[in-house]
């Protein structure tokens, strides 16, 4: 036993984190050669860090957002947008992406914070059907059901030198540096103390305003802070994508992001959201290449996973690790899936 | 104002349609806390049997097909107001089989579980029926439309208001007037005591879970013809029905109607002045209502609040 020992919640970058940037890394290398494709890579870099910056919602501070697709479709727009009338540099057009989408995010915080439970939830559902239906409807804005067209993948001037990312495989070790920092802020955003706030409230909002704490502030700023990184993801989506559609704000994506982050473990594992997408990415593709009816066999695994499983793929790797008992786990999980609709006072 | 009338009239009659939509899923979260997500697609199933069963190939062996093509349609149709709802009550029964292991867990757990049962019944509707519309034939009485004052009404309209008045006041009896909804609110409230006074509560919600479905797809055969018959239908249903309960209140039975209400005359006079919004008002109506009330309109406190 070494005294001056971290534990990885004190790290910036973990070891867990080191290993799966490394792997991530040799990506393109084998992809092709397992029948994948480079596509994928980025899609699956780019749906993690949104389940991530979802989860900060869903599993750290345990509110039920179910429209989180908004935000997402936001940050593509943005991206779009600023690209097309505003100025066509990167940067700037990520960072629209960032601060559009969180300042959709910080409105509806507005409106939703003092609210709890079905009716919060019901709340997110309705200003993500608002956004929706706005992003369909103005067609002069959005291009409507066709969609914001030929965007472009924005070469990466860094002063001394530009990158072009035209290509699948240079644009995918982009999204992986981005992906990278991104996963490093958002674990030393759910270890600050901030991060504990937040994990607080999630276990009794009663208790921490009892503690002092402004429980509305932190609902509305880690809402919004998720709503921000979601259209970040947004933006590089629409650049992997080269266009912004309508049909990620529906309300069928919102729920994927849901699926995906529970099915993966998010409520008890940081890495859950990523392990999730992984697993409905590329079921997605393999078995979309066998039936077409894959979304049956999805949504079955889904069933089976919220029966027998609560905790998660995430949570059952963990548990196997750490040498714990599954029934632990499964315990954590269940207790966080209640926690969600506060089920506290349930007998 | 005279102006205003018919999209009045129309709001009001859409807004039934919305109660009657809603009924099913008001019933099992009322009585059950349970939120059904899979409300929409058991109201799209009850539409797609239907079709099926008055369509021109019933799914029946050839010699009762026959004897069924040559019953008039009037009674095939009433015949189908039965047998449909019925066939999805035995789906139902099969979701309420898995849902029962998460009862006295978190809410959460049986909107996941429904979640996930609308998609895998969504997509048996896809690969069964495809992706196409089809039209629900209704009889003749019921169709057309009349000529009153100066414009044409539909009479399927009237005739669908009516049977949602109906159908909205006979589960009101059922779950007020009888010990039949006695007991299952009072399960709902505290089940050890229902439990200990010798009730058999498991049998009890699995008949308010199935009467729940029973009532969506009533309520699809019965919106069929006015909306079509495609797969999105489910979520075209179960979105305002969702919406109907939140904004009326959980656990409120006039909540809800006079939700559905208002949701129709929303949508119904913002279609009036400018048709491609009048599906954003009724979000506005909500978090109008839900911003200012903690539990929409007259919402009692119940467990899917913290």
């Amino acid at each position: 036993m070494i005294p001056t020992q971290k534990s990885d919640s004190e790290r910036l970058i973990t070891p867990t984190m080191l290993v799966l940037f490394l792997v991530l890394a040799t990506v393109p290398l084998w992809i092709a050669r397992v029948g994948l494709y480079p596509y994928l890579g980025i899609e699956i870099l780019i749906w993690s860090l949104y389940a991530l910056a979802f989860n900060l919602v869903l599993g750290t501070a345990g509110l039920p957002s179910f429209g989180h697709g908004a935000y997402f479709g936001i940050g593509a727009y943005a991206f779009g947008l600023c690209q097309f009338n505003i100025v066509a540099n990167l940067w700037i057009c990520l960072a629209a992406a960032f601060v559009i989408a969180g300042l959709a995010g910080a409105l509806v915080a507005l409106f939703i914070s003092h609210r709890r439970g079905i009716y919060y939830a019901f709340m997110t559902i309705a200003f993500g059907q608002i956004f929706w239906t706005l992003a369909i409807k103005s067609h002069k804005v959005t291009g409507g059901e066709d969609g914001l067209l030929k965007i472009a993948r924005l070469p990466a001037d860094l002063g001394f030198a530009s990158f072009d990312l035209a290509g699948n495989v240079a644009f995918y070790y982009f999204v992986l540096i981005v992906f990278a920092l991104a996963v490093i802020a958002l674990w030393r955003l759910v270890h600050s103390p901030y991060g504990r706030v937040i994990a607080a409230i999630k276990q009794s909002e009663t208790r921490a305003a009892h503690l002092g704490y402004n429980v509305w502030l932190y609902k509305a700023s880690i809402f919004t802070l998720s709503a921000a990184v979601s259209g970040f993801a947004g933006g590089l989506f629409a650049m992997a994508q080269l266009a912004a559609f309508p049909d990620v704000m529906s309300l069928h994506q919102s729920g994927y992001v849901v699926m995906m982050t529970l099915v993966g473990g998010g409520l008890v594992s940081f890495w859950g959201p990523v392990v999730g997408v992984f697993l409905f990415l590329i079921a997605r593709d393999v078995i979309g290449a066998l039936t077409n009816a894959w979304m049956l066999y999805f949504g079955l695994l889904f069933m089976a996973v919220v029966l027998f499983r609560p905790e998660g793929v995430a949570g059952a790797i963990t548990a196997a690790w750490q040498n714990r008992s599954l029934h632990s786990m499964r315990q954590q999980g269940g207790s966080a899936l209640r926690l969600l609709f506060g089920g506290e006072r349930w007998r | 104002m005279f102006d205003l009338l018919p999209h009045i009239l129309n709001g009001l009659t859409l807004g039934l349609l919305f109660a009657l939509i809603a009924l099913g899923f008001m019933l099992i979260v009322g009585l059950m806390e349970q939120i059904n997500l899979a409300h929409g697609s058991l109201f799209a199933l009850g539409a797609y049997f239907a079709m099926q069963l008055m369509g021109p190939r019933p799914p029946f062996p050839p010699d009762l097909a026959h004897a069924w093509l040559a019953m008039p349609l009037g009674w095939r149709y009433v015949a189908t107001l039965i047998l449909a709802p019925a066939a999805v009550g035995v789906v139902g029964i099969a979701i309420e089989f898995c849902m029962r292991r998460t009862y006295g867990k978190d809410p959460l757990y049986g909107l996941l579980l429904t979640f996930g049962a609308a998609m895998v019944i969504e997509e048996t509707i896809r690969l069964t029926w495809g992706t196409r519309d089809y039209v629900l034939q209704v009889p003749q009485g019921v169709s057309g439309g009349f000529l009153f004052g100066d414009l044409i009404w539909s009479t399927y309209r009237f005739y669908a208001a009516g049977i949602a008045v109906a159908i909205i006041g006979l589960v009101w009896l059922l779950i007020e007037k009888t010990s039949f909804g006695a007991t299952v609110k009072a399960g709902a409230h505290d089940s050890e005591i229902v439990r200990a006074l010798g009730i058999n509560l498991t049998r009890l919600r699995l008949l308010v879970f199935v009467f729940g479905t029973m009532l969506a797809a009533i309520a699809g055969i019965i919106v069929a013809p006015i909306w079509g018959i495609r797969p999105h239908m489910g979520v075209d249903a179960v979105i305002p029905a969702f919406l109907v309960i939140v904004l009326g209140g959980v656990g409120s039975f006039w909540g809800a109607v006079v939700a559905g209400l208002l949701v129709g005359l929303a949508v119904g006079l913002t279609g009036a002045y400018a048709s491609e919004w009048s599906l954003l008002s009724m979000y506005v109506l909500l978090v109008a209502v839900v911003t200012v009330r903690a539990r929409g309109l007259w919402g009692k406190k119940s467990v899917l609040e913290a």
